[in-house]
């Protein structure tokens, strides 16, 4: 809580007071530090979004008019688009809760058998983004060469191809699980730490266990599950590497396609911006919405911690519970990573599964200096290396500068930057685009400044939340000690934050190798990243280049997120 | 203690010349602070003379800990000054930085930083101040060992108990040899047994070292043993400065007569003033009449009529009536309940309206559960 005033009050100078020990004490690197990182917030945030908002307001001559709407919404299966994306998200959090929620409550609460494994998928599932499983799926289902298909027509007596995945189904399919470990992993940690004496109070009061479940249990893990709904709708809501994929094979559109289509040759922005109007404006509610409704049940903060008295004993059903399990691991997880692997060295889709079939071809011409991937890789590698720079440095001051710092706008960079997060890509790239277009153009900067935007609010949650846990005291004790607050910053703050720092590097930079919605808008020819590629691979029929690439993209994500051990395993970063 | 600190050569920086004799190592005047909208200190005024040992006492929310971080430099004053050893640190338009003030300072949390070992710790403020290698190592290996923590020295804080923790804690605030040392309710996270402890621990290195402190705690006990003398601050403003014998047996208001210590008060009127003893005769509304001492100011006002409340301590009410009673017939009182305590009885009896904690080393005679109740000579004392 250091809280020397920045505003210096104008009360009668003291004579008592020489200049020099009143300059002393005014600290311009204080000012300079808030100053530049406000600018920087409002350039990556703020200014896109205003933008976006003029544009959908104004016309071609600049007069304020909703006449923009009219005809963005008035243009051909633009209101089909519309129709489709509220169905998808409708659809995909429905699923995804009946599926994450008896998931986690089977893993929390009984002794069913392959829990372990169910957690394991979720991590996997959440791990690999939508535009990669379409690749794996395809390979098992497509409508008439999917492996799965074949199966069920040879060996199982099936007449006609039983799966489909290129259909409004098959993307609801892959979305929901793609999503589901959302809920799923919410409402499991919720679970986890209703402390049992909660249960065991209304059981002792003559509950039983379904009532206990139901009044108790429930009710404490709601906030958890409603968080989670309202994320897994933005993310339906916003998604464009399945919806793309899918839909130019299927012939339909989202949103998000359309909002993709509108800015091909020639760009639409007026229109673009309208159309991603509604999409913000549900963003906007259902985050009103989570900080007012789901805050204010948050007096229930569940501290305690699970014991083995909680497991429910399921006696016969357990083995139910287990193939439930199972069946789940291997259709989310273990089905689509082995079916991309093969792909990747499958000689062709549709060759027969045999040994003298697997080749190392299409990650030769993947790596191949001809061809454009190899430098795509390059683009994604030092893109994600310099959006987790950014990220992380920026993080470290802005969730210093909130926490530390009592100024007027403080509040306005927590929630600037928490607009951010909860925008949609797509919609976000439209106002990158606009703002710095111009000066940008067809460079990797252009992608850098999306990437940094959209990631940094990852980078400076995890940030302020570890420097949130570090006593003021402990930085007080140094500036007592003699030390500047720089001093005291170098000293004290960063050594015992630089494990929140680490991890929030390592994991924007995972996120930014397979960032795509964004990338497909604003990449150039010159300035292909690894996901367009790949989303043009699966477009031009390509699917064994694509999982190639795809696997790389997984490989390199999942060691750096390996790397988040070195920094979680320490002992002095145990901080009361 | 063992051998204590006599080896450590203890001179503040400043307290050199014999000119400085008169001046206030700490001068507080008309310290103001708002918090929100509750005004959290309303004009403090307060010296502190080199070597001296004040202790801020007070409930949670009086203000104390608000006065100690302005102190400290940490809250900007909205209203009048703050000097250390004669020089202006803060008012409401300069405040000098926490770091240019040399002091020590102890958190209630102990604030051990986590990724240093004790002796980095504790040498953090010496590297800051520029020291040499040598000096650093021979200074820190001097504070430890008078904290005893010498065989710690390279252990991690995750490693040391609370106590210890709160050693190293001290440790670090000694060793810049700070020309004030403030402490920020030190003891208050400790158990029973070790606070007790500390106390007379932290008291014998006061006086020892002769270091100047400033003390804040809402622990009464705390503040009997540590203060040279205890300011005791209530919503924001100081009721009373003074000894610990002082604001014991002579509270300047109801407030400080009941925040510390158990105090029974006794409602009365005021039947005759003696100016010249520096006492009145209350007619107790629970019967009898009682010659009290009373505060001189209070005294100036006071006139047969005027309503009194005469302050008891639970050792001061005797049941038996002693030679010669400030009182003429005794208290009479009803016996509500009885608690034996080892080393006395803890008595509650009725007398009056008004319930009255006894602290008695006889279990006294009761008639139909009715005794006479009388205070020990000299012991009454108006509050208000």
């Amino acid at each position: 809580m250091s809280e020397i005033s920045l505003t210096s009050r104008a009360v009668g100078d003291r004579p008592s007071v020489s200049l020099l020990r009143r300059l002393s004490a005014l600290q311009p690197v204080r000012f300079l530090v808030i100053g530049l990182s406000l600018a920087i917030l409002f350039a990556l945030i703020a200014y896109p979004l205003i933008l976006l908002t003029g544009y959908s307001l104004v016309d071609a001559q600049g007069h304020l008019t909703f006449e923009t709407f009219e005809k963005a919404f008035a243009r051909r299966g633009m209101w089909q688009a519309t129709v489709n994306s509220a169905w998808l998200v409708a659809l995909v959090t429905i699923g995804a809760c009946a599926l994450g929620i008896p998931l986690a409550w089977i893993v929390a609460r009984t002794d069913a058998p392959g829990k372990a494994l169910v957690t394991l998928a979720a991590g996997v599932s959440f791990v690999i983004p939508t535009f990669i499983s379409v690749i794996s799926w395809i390979f098992l289902a497509a409508p008439n060469s999917g492996y799965l298909n074949k199966l069920a027509i040879d060996y199982l007596g099936f007449e006609t191809a039983p799966f489909n995945i290129m259909s409004f189904g098959g993307l609801v399919f892959i979305e929901i699980v793609g999503v589901y470990p959302l809920v799923f992993f919410a409402v499991n940690a919720a679970l986890n730490n209703v402390d049992a004496s909660h249960e065991q109070a209304a059981r002792i009061l003559g509950s039983n266990r379904l009532r206990t479940t139901l009044t108790i249990t429930l009710p404490l893990v709601r906030p958890a599950i409603l968080s989670a709904v309202i994320l897994v709708m933005l993310d339906a809501l916003s998604s464009f590497g399945a919806p793309s994929a899918i839909g130019t094979m299927a012939n339909f559109s989202v949103i998000t396609t359309k909002i993709y289509d509108l800015l091909k040759f020639p760009p639409q922005f007026n229109y673009a911006a309208a159309v991603a109007m509604p999409i913000m404006v549900f963003t906007a509610i259902s985050l009103l919405i989570q900080k007012y409704a789901i805050r204010a049940e948050n007096f229930r903060t569940l501290t305690g911690k699970a014991t083995p008295e909680q497991i429910l004993t399921l006696g016969r059903w357990r083995w139910v519970a287990g193939g439930f399990c199972l069946i789940v691991a291997l259709v989310t997880a273990i089905l689509p990573v082995g079916a991309l692997l093969l792909l990747s060295v499958l000689s062709s889709f549709g060759a027969d599964i045999r040994l003298d079939n697997l080749v190392g071809k299409h990650y030769a011409l993947i790596f191949d200096e001809n061809f454009a991937a190899r430098a795509s890789i390059l683009h994604s590698l030092l893109l994600a290396l310099a959006t987790a720079t950014v990220c992380a440095t920026l993080g470290l001051v802005l969730g210093w500068v909130v926490e530390r710092f009592r100024f007027f706008g403080r509040e306005l960079i927590g929630f600037l930057v928490m607009i951010a997060y909860g925008f949609p890509s797509i919609a976000y790239a439209v106002g990158i685009l606009m703002g710095y277009v111009e000066l940008f153009y067809g460079t990797l900067t252009l992608i850098l400044i999306a990437y940094a935007g959209k990631l940094l609010p990852i980078a400076f949650v995890l940030v302020r939340n570890g420097i949130q846990q570090l006593s003021t005291d402990l930085e007080e004790a140094a500036r007592i000690s003699g030390a500047g607050w720089l001093r005291s910053i170098k000293d004290v703050t960063f050594p015992l934050v630089r494990g929140a720092v680490g991890i929030a590097w390592v994991l924007v930079f995972s996120l930014s190798l397979r960032e795509l919605s964004m990338s497909a808008i604003l990449a150039q020819s010159d300035t292909q990243v690894m996901p367009t590629v790949v989303l043009q691979f699966i477009e031009d029929g390509a699917v064994e280049l694509a999982a190639a690439l795809a696997v790389v993209i997984v490989v390199v994500s999942l060691s750096m997120l390996g790397l988040i051990r070195l920094f979680t395993a320490k002992k002095t970063t145990a901080v009361a | 203690m063992p051998a204590l600190a006599a080896a450590v050569d203890w001179t503040a920086p400043t307290s050199a010349s014999a000119a400085d004799a008169g001046r206030a190592r700490l001068e507080l005047r008309g310290l103001r602070k708002t918090l929100g909208d509750t005004a959290a200190v309303n004009g403090i005024d307060l010296r502190i003379a080199s070597g001296e040992s004040v202790v801020l006492l007070g409930p949670s929310g009086c203000g104390k800990t608000t006065t100690l971080r302005m102190v400290a430099g940490f809250i900007q004053p909205d209203g009048g000054e703050i000097h250390l050893d004669g020089v202006l640190a803060s008012n409401a338009s300069f405040a000098l930085p926490p770091e240019k003030r040399r002091l020590g300072m102890v958190f209630q949390t102990y604030a051990v930083w986590p990724h240093k070992t004790v002796t980095d710790n504790v040498a953090y403020g010496l590297e800051v101040a520029g020291r040499s290698r040598a000096e650093i190592k021979a200074e820190t290996g001097a504070v430890l060992d008078l904290v005893q923590l010498g065989g710690l020295a390279n252990r991690f804080p995750a490693e040391l108990s609370g106590g210890q923790q709160q050693r190293v804690a001290l440790a670090r605030a000694l060793a810049t040899k700070p020309s004030l040392l403030l402490l920020d309710e030190p003891l208050s996270n400790l158990d029973a047994t070790l606070r007790e402890e500390m106390r007379f621990e932290l008291r014998g290195l006061q006086k020892n070292l002769g270091i100047t402190t400033l003390y804040v705690t809402h622990d009464q006990d705390e503040a009997l043993v540590l203060a040279d003398r205890i300011v005791v601050m209530n919503k924001g403003r100081i009721e009373q400065i003074g000894t610990p014998e002082e604001v014991y047996h002579r509270p300047a208001s109801r407030f400080v007569g009941g925040f510390i210590g158990i105090a029974n008060m006794l409602e009365g009127e005021v039947a005759a003033v003696d100016r010249v003893g520096g006492r009145v005769l209350v007619a107790l509304d629970a019967g009898d009449r009682l010659w009290s001492r009373a505060p001189e100011r209070w005294l100036a006002d006071a006139t047969p009529g005027s309503r009194a409340t005469v302050l008891l301590r639970p050792q001061d009410i005797k049941l038996e009536r002693p030679e010669q009673p400030d009182q003429e017939a005794g208290t009479e009182a009803t016996f509500v309940s009885e608690t034996f305590l080892g080393n006395h009885y803890e008595l509650k009896l009725q007398a009056g309206g008004t319930l009255l904690r006894v602290q008695s080393r006889v279990r006294g005679t009761f008639e139909d559960g009715r005794t006479r109740l009388w205070a020990r000579a000299g012991s009454a004392w108006v509050v208000a």
